[in-house]
């Protein structure tokens, strides 16, 4: 079988350790105001495509001499890549049975039951935290964070590591006094794991044009690198710990 | 950082302009006049001696390493010997000239026309070259852009590594000297072969007691300044550079600092015996460590200073300027003189080399940002980490250095050329990306081949397109051809035509080379040629290699096949007659077709149904080159290397079928053609390394453009390393970054004034980008930047 996906974006490298290919699976619970893919939030726009596993992992095996020496692998996103569930069942069994170190990048809504042996193939989760408040969180993504907090918790308790980001949108969801809050509820929810900061970009305004869609507000800024850097350490005083794969 | 003395000479390097002195052209041709009748060993050495004992003196400012070649501090020499005649047509316009321009001055002209070049009217190599030359030979390979081996008869061969381990260090041109003595007095010179051995080896007493001559006055001079210094520490210095002088280049140094003194006397007898390109420095680090760790153990040096003197080595080698034809500054762009100092790699007994200096002369290229030496590292898969970080961070500073090479296909390139292990495995960079050794007489960069001009005289009924003159075989009309095998088969049989004028061309000046032209300075510094009593140019070398033919347009002739064996014989988009009519329009008229072959598959981004067509291109350039033998009776060998040639070689070419247009840049090396590697640097790597590239003794060259942001961080540096090593693992040689935004570049383009220190990598070399003609710059802002 095979499934909706946006692009393989080879050469990938900041979404886990070394070279690595990004999966971009179409197809999204959340629509969040910032969305830099909004292409990827559904399965039926003109630039989603139809692809079999089979078709993936030949390309994927194409690159793997560049994972093998660079502690690479492939990184599935999106979109939401726990939103096709089945396919990234087959596509990671099959991955992961031919020795590739694999990566999943999640929103966290998804139903744990659904996806939780997939987790365990992975060597690292990436889950975005959006904002502390669960109406504000509605608001801005669709949805509340209760869901995310939860399979949070769930993930910290997999031997997997795990690492929370937060996509800080400047006059969205990052101020000093919400991510205070956001890193308090992370700390408790997975001790364990790590966060990295992402600062907000605007590179996804071209696809909201092809696409016919409003690009997003101008009241959302791109944070200055000195307010990430203050949050950073924020976070490290608060006990977590900051990771970064710039 | 820099010393302030460093920068100053820094500084004087960045802003002024060479100047071409003619005192060494002038005592040459004086020399010769007194010579005439003698054999033309003595005569070159008594020549080369006759520089060493009258040229000028010149210690200049602030200097630690001296050593003058002329009166100037950014210098070119002239050797008319070689050839005159394009100085004669050249030398009025040499400042105004769009590539490397030179100030002489119109006294300088009327001087040299009047004085030095009356003698050698019909005396020159070119001259006899050219006399020499069968005529169907010349029409295709004199000045025409399609085989070129101009740098072969209007230059020196250069193209040589002194040996400083097993021969100038161990023992010094005193000890030079007493061993060309000693085998004197075994020769019976009633035997004609040794008869000419006698004068091998008077040449080398000559040479050597020239040398040591020219040291000794600068000893002389570094006295009397001293004596006039007014300021104890410079007094102090000069001194020291006296007693520098007096020791080496006589006696083997005992010092890091004689060393590298030694190292600069060696470059400036090479330069006064024959103005070469690719005087190669060698490994540097592997015969300079052991004086280095001697120094610091007995406290006899700082790590400072020592860091000092190697910027100010790198300073000297840089200040020379390679005199060069309009014709050959648009193949060796940016006053490049091709010095390669390699650092890094296996010792000969297969063990790590990589050593303290290794580390300092990754730095001094980082802080003095000189064109030259030419720096490549050799990396191999289990090389430190520290050494590929190293060479990483040094990659990230946007110098284009280091040229990047894989230990191991370096090695598998020499042993498929006829060495032994041992010496296979004690390779150095020559030139741009040759794999080479101390041991060696090999022509690197013989003639250099327009892979594009096979497929259009294939097309052309051996026509040229922008000339309309008849250049190739004859052929039918490309409408006759039925299937893209009869295509393919056309396009070979014009390639093999090709590639026997080039032997023609080379086997002719190894003729004439070694008649007229012997190498004694440069013949003392190779081992065998002291045990054999021959000269270079006569085979006295331990290996004498064969001659490389450089392929250029590699990826043009592959895309162009691949555009043709797809829109005319599989998609059937049009027929040949058309294809053909819409290159002579140089695609006028035809814009749908020619989107259409651009949108054809491209070597570069690891599809298969192109490299597969560069795979077999340069399988049977391997096979059909290999067959010639040189001289001595060496096979030819194959390279894909770089220098500047593939914009000349563009020029020269109508349109091709990938959908380039007339005139435009060929390709270089084995780098996808500019623009076209679309996908990610990982398939450009993938696609060069298809190509079979150990049995292409020669060289190969990959250049790609990486995104600064890229290798911002350590992390990204690491990446990069991983690359590098991934790139390696897949059987490629080399591999060579710019990695500057085009913001940059076309910064400096505007405000050059801003920008004279900035260097970029050209191909195989890297040099100051203001330096460039507007035509090379803009072929370098086009190559493509791969972002992430």
């Amino acid at each position: 079988m095979g499934g909706y996906i946006m692009q393989l974006q080879n050469m990938s490298v900041n979404d886990g350790s070394g070279i690595r290919t990004d999966i971009f699976m179409a197809g999204c619970p959340l629509r969040c105001a910032w969305c830099a893919n909004p292409e990827g939030q559904t399965q039926d726009n003109p630039m989603v495509h139809y692809a079999e596993a089979d078709e993936i992992v030949r390309e994927i095996d194409r690159n793997a001499v560049f994972y093998r020496f660079s502690g690479g692998g492939v990184t599935f996103t999106g979109g939401e890549a726990t939103a096709q569930p089945a396919f990234l069942d087959e596509l990671s069994e099959m991955l992961y049975d031919r020795g590739y170190d694999l990566a999943v990048e999640t929103c966290g809504i998804f139903r744990w039951e659904r996806v939780a042996h997939i987790l365990t193939r992975m060597s690292t989760i990436f889950m975005d935290f959006k904002h502390p408040d669960s109406g504000e969180h509605r608001r801005l993504t669709g949805a509340g964070n209760e869901l995310v907090l939860e399979n949070m918790a769930r993930a910290a308790d997999l031997d997997t590591e795990l690492v929370v980001r937060i996509p800080c949108v400047a006059g969205a969801n990052a101020s000093d006094e919400t991510l205070a809050r956001s890193f308090e509820l992370i700390k408790q929810a997975a001790p364990g794991a790590s966060l990295e900061l992402l600062p907000y970009h605007r590179y996804g305004e071209d696809k909201y044009r092809q696409l016919g869609r409003k690009i997003p507000p101008d009241s959302f800024r791109i944070p200055t690198e000195e307010q990430l850097e203050r949050w950073r350490a924020m976070a490290r005083s608060a006990g977590l710990k900051v990771v970064s794969y710039k | 950082m820099v010393t302030d003395r460093i920068e100053k000479i820094r500084q004087n390097y960045v802003n002024e302009k060479p100047r071409i002195s003619y005192e060494r052209a002038m005592i040459w041709t004086e020399s010769y006049k007194r010579t005439e009748g003698k054999p033309a060993a003595i005569r070159s050495a008594q020549a080369f001696y006759d520089c060493c004992s009258r040229l000028g003196v010149h210690i200049f400012e602030g200097e630690l390493i001296v050593g003058a070649i002329g009166e100037f501090r950014k210098c070119g020499i002239l050797t008319p010997e070689f050839s005159w005649q394009w100085v004669d047509r050249e030398m009025d316009t040499f400042a105004d000239r769009p590539q490397d321009p030179y100030i002489m001055t119109d006294e300088q002209c009327d001087f040299v026309r009047k004085n030095i070049f009356p003698y050698w009217k019909g005396k020159s190599l070119e001259e006899a070259f050219l006399a020499r030359l069968p005529e169907e030979t010349k029409h295709i390979g004199v000045d025409t852009g399609i085989i070129d081996s101009d740098s072969k008869w209007r230059q020196a061969v250069g193209e040589v590594t002194p040996d400083y381990q097993d021969v100038l260090f161990k023992k010094g041109f005193g000890g030079i000297i007493r061993e060309a003595e000693e085998h004197i007095a075994g020769l019976d010179i009633t035997r004609p072969d040794d008869e000419e051995k006698k004068e091998f080896y008077d040449s080398i007493i000559l040479t050597s007691k020239g040398i040591i001559k020219y040291a000794d006055r600068y000893a002389d001079e570094a006295e009397r300044l001293a004596a006039e210094e007014k300021d104890p520490v410079r007094a102090e210095e000069l001194m020291t550079i006296a007693a520098n002088c007096r020791r080496v280049p006589e006696n083997p140094p005992e010092t890091f600092y004689e060393a590298l003194q030694f190292l600069w006397f060696v470059q400036v007898g090479g330069i006064l015996s024959e103005n070469p390109l690719s005087l190669n420095p060698g490994r540097f680090d592997q015969y300079m460590d052991p004086y280095y760790e001697a120094d610091i153990e007995a406290d006899r040096i700082t790590a400072d200073f020592a860091q000092e003197l190697v910027d100010a080595l790198w300073l000297k080698y840089s200040e020379w300027v390679w005199t060069i034809s309009a014709n050959t500054a648009d193949y060796f762009a940016g006053y490049n003189q091709f010095q390669n100092l390699t650092v890094g790699g296996k010792k000969r007994d297969g063990s790590d080399g990589t050593n303290p200096v290794t580390y300092m002369a990754l730095k001094a290229t980082e802080e003095v940002k000189t064109h030259q030496p030419g720096l490549s590292v050799r990396v191999q898969a289990d090389c430190p980490p520290e050494f590929l970080s190293a060479v990483t961070h040094l990659v990230a500073q946007g110098t284009g250095f280091p040229a990047i090479h894989s230990d191991s296909v370096g090695y598998q390139m020499l042993l498929n050329a006829g060495y032994e292990p041992e010496d296979a495995r004690d390779w150095n960079n020559c030139g741009c990306v040759v794999p080479h050794n101390r041991k060696t007489g090999e022509w690197t960069a013989a003639v250099n081949m327009n892979f594009g001009s096979a497929l259009e005289y294939a097309l052309n009924q051996g026509v040229s397109l922008m000339t309309g003159e008849k250049m190739g075989l004859g052929e039918k009309p490309a409408s006759e051809f039925e299937s893209f095998d009869q295509v393919k088969e056309a396009f070979f049989r014009q390639f093999d035509y090709l590639c026997r004028q080039s032997a023609i061309l080379t086997v002719e000046a190894q003729r004439v080379h070694r008649d007229q032209v012997p190498r004694p300075f440069l013949s003392s510094c190779i081992e065998n040629c002291m045990i054999s009593g021959k000269d270079l140019s006569r085979g006295g070398a331990k290996y004498n290699i064969g001659p490389v033919i450089t392929g250029i347009g590699l990826a043009v002739a592959a895309n162009s096949l691949e555009a043709i064996k797809k829109l005319v014989f599989e998609d059937k988009v049009c027929d040949m007659e058309t294809l053909t009519k819409a290159l002579r329009a140089d695609w006028e008229g035809y814009e749908d077709l020619r989107k259409k072959a651009q949108e054809c598959p491209k070597y570069g981004n690891d599809d298969d149904s192109v490299d597969s067509i560069a795979l077999e291109i340069s399988n049977h350039f391997y096979k059909e080159i290999h067959q010639y033998k040189d001289i001595f009776g060496s096979p030819f060998l194959t390279a894909f290397m770089g220098i500047s040639n593939y914009i000349p070689m563009g020029r020269v070419l109508g349109a091709t079928p990938d959908g380039r247009k007339n005139g435009e840049p060929s390709s270089e090396g084995v780098s996808p053609y500019v623009g076209t590697d679309t996908s990610t640097p990982l398939a450009a790597m993938k696609s060069s390394a298809k190509v079979n590239q150990e049995i292409h003794s020669g060289g190969t060259l990959l250049n790609l453009r990486i995104n600064p942001d890229m290798v911002q961080t350590k992390r990204g540096q690491a990446n990069l390393g991983a690359m590098i090593q991934t790139l390696f693992s897949l059987g490629a040689f080399h591999v060579q970054f710019n990695c500057i935004k085009s913001e940059t570049l076309r910064a400096a383009q505007a405000h050059p004034e801003n920008y004279k220190d900035l260097l970029v990598r050209v191909a195989g070399y890297s040099t100051q980008f203001v330096n460039l003609s507007k035509s090379m710059q803009d072929a370098i802002i086009a190559r493509t930047e791969h972002a992430i």
